[in-house]
């Protein structure tokens, strides 16, 4: 428990600044909507009409940009891609950073197991992620609730996005976690989570951009719950909700296993 | 001299990494050109239809668009955020890993004055900056050379391939002044990549007169490809920025209190 409320304490700032950035970008992410809904009318038909690679070098999904869900499905990503970041750097970083600040030997002749410190470092990651997710989910309501003229019913929607958002975090802090207790040296943990993360970004944009490499598409979790999918499909499909948990089970028995036999550099 | 040296050697790896990667990436896009180059014809009547404000809004620029050029511009904006991470780091790590390794007093305990060692660094950071530059737009040109299905004007395409070297400059130059200026730098990474993208996405959202506020800006490739130039008054506060960053660094350096192991 102590543990816990250690790191709780220890990532309060980072969290903070994480969360006013989050804020920030819901902020001025809306106030361009206003640019979108000003051209006036529903571009839907010529959307349609576009081949798949143009729609993805404009940035558009098969979503209606000019109505505020459509818009809303287009920020998502860049939500996304913040709140992984900050989940993949979190679960390096937790793990990694006792040998990083020369804190290992103080805290592992403490009397708890290996184990009960991994499990208590995770769960305030955990907590970190949590709170992340709801301070979005709550801008977000609160900020198309404001440019929502027309009254559109899109909370149901953002839930949805951002329950697959919250399963992403837990992927790829575990990730984090796990590349932290693997690698022999540390330090470099966040730097290949970090690099990770944006190759499986890019693979995203290349599958979007040409047709063959649809079949790529199970590699990065950047396609597992795209929000054109989640909004217009009805829902999550169920072999990415399998591939993700079966992801996020192996990275943690990967963090608990090797952490355990661990050669501390001291 | 010798610091230089030692520097250069010290981000071999991470120049050749990062070089790589580059150049993976622009390979990659670029190999998608003549999927891309098919349709155009369809796509430029489709595009017409299109509204005025979005057509605006969205940068597009009708009669460039499906050129080359217009097409390089799309990987160039993911090219340039990953450039300048890699700046960012350099920045943010060449002089606080002094004082994180706990090297700070071997180093500045040798007979040179801070100034220097700072110089040093700075021209180390700069180095691998010009490599990289070299070696991406080298794999760039090359692969341009290779897809192209029209002509296109080389120097425009130099041009545009640069605008990724000055937002690397100026992130450096950020990088610097937030590693002198911070007392204890624990992680480099979170420095960098939340700045870069938080000026990412900035960059992102913003238009009009507070274009000054994300570098990603100042380099509209729209307006290059059309004017055959670059927007001066971008240059400039590009140029601004890096030297009083640069500047206010050798100032608080030369000051700073380094705290030993």
């Amino acid at each position: 428990m102590n543990i816990f409320l250690h790191e709780l304490k220890s990532h309060r700032k980072s969290l903070l600044f994480w969360s006013i950035g989050v804020f920030l970008m819901v902020v001025s992410g809306m106030a361009k909507y206003a640019a979108y809904s000003s051209a006036g009318q529903s571009m839907n038909d010529l959307i349609a009409d576009l081949p798949k690679s143009l729609r993805a070098v404009l940035g558009f999904n098969a979503l209606d940009v000019s109505k505020i869900s459509g818009y809303y499905g287009m920020l998502f990503l860049y939500l996304l891609l913040m709140a992984t970041i900050h989940a993949a750097m979190l679960g390096a970083t937790i793990i990694a950073k006792e040998e990083r600040d020369k804190t290992s030997e103080f805290l592992f002749v403490k009397p708890v197991s290996r184990t009960t410190i991994i499990t208590a470092k995770l769960l305030a990651a955990f907590t970190n992620i949590v709170v992340f997710n709801v301070v979005t989910f709550v801008s977000l309501l609160f900020f198309i609730g404001k440019y929502n003229s027309d009254g559109e019913a899109v909370n149901g929607d953002i839930a949805l996005t951002m329950a697959g958002m919250f399963i992403l975090q837990i992927l790829f802090m575990v990730i984090g976690s796990a590349l932290a207790s693997v690698k022999r040296k540390t330090k470099t943990a966040p730097s290949l989570a970090a690099s990770i993360l944006l190759l499986s970004y890019m693979l995203s944009i290349v599958i979007d951009l040409n047709e063959r490499m649809e079949g790529l598409k199970y590699l990065t979790p950047f396609k597992y719950f795209e929000a054109k999918n989640v909004m217009l499909g009805g829902g999550f499909e169920r072999v990415y909700i399998i591939i993700s948990i079966v992801l996020i089970i192996a990275f943690s028995t990967i963090t608990y296993v090797f952490y355990k036999k661990r050669d501390l550099n001291v | 001299m010798n610091i230089f040296l030692h520097e250069l050697k010290a981000y071999r790896k991470s120049l050749i990494i990062w070089s790589l990667s580059l150049l993976l990436i622009v390979v990659l896009f670029m190999s998608f050109y003549p999927s891309f180059a098919k349709d155009s014809e369809e796509f430029t009547k489709i595009m017409a239809g299109y509204p005025e404000a979005i057509r605006n809004a969205l940068g597009v620029n009708l009669g460039n668009f499906f050129t080359i050029l217009g097409f390089y511009c799309f990987p160039l904006s993911f090219i340039t955020l990953c450039g300048a991470i890699q700046a960012m780091n350099l920045g943010t790590g060449i002089v606080s890993k002094e004082v994180r390794e706990k090297t700070a007093d071997f180093l500045l305990t040798k007979p040179v004055t801070r100034t220097t060692v700072l110089t040093s660094k700075l021209l180390a950071a700069f180095s691998v900056l010009v490599i990289t530059t070299i070696v991406y737009i080298t794999a760039a040109s090359i692969m341009a050379f290779q897809v192209k299905t029209d002509d296109f004007s080389f120097k425009l395409f130099i041009m545009l391939s640069l605008t990724m070297f000055f937002v690397q400059l100026i992130f450096l130059a950020f990088g610097i002044i937030i590693s002198v200026v911070v007392p204890k730098i624990k992680s480099v990474l979170t420095v960098s990549l939340a700045t870069v993208f938080a000026f990412y996405f900035l960059g992102m959202f913003t238009e009009g007169a507070k274009r000054y506020f994300s570098p990603f800006n100042y380099f509209d490739t729209a307006f290059i490809i059309k004017n055959k130039s670059y927007e001066a008054s971008f240059l400039i506060a590009g140029a601004i920025i890096i030297i009083l960053a640069i500047a206010a660094s050798y100032f608080v350096y030369a000051k700073k209190d380094i705290h030993s192991v």
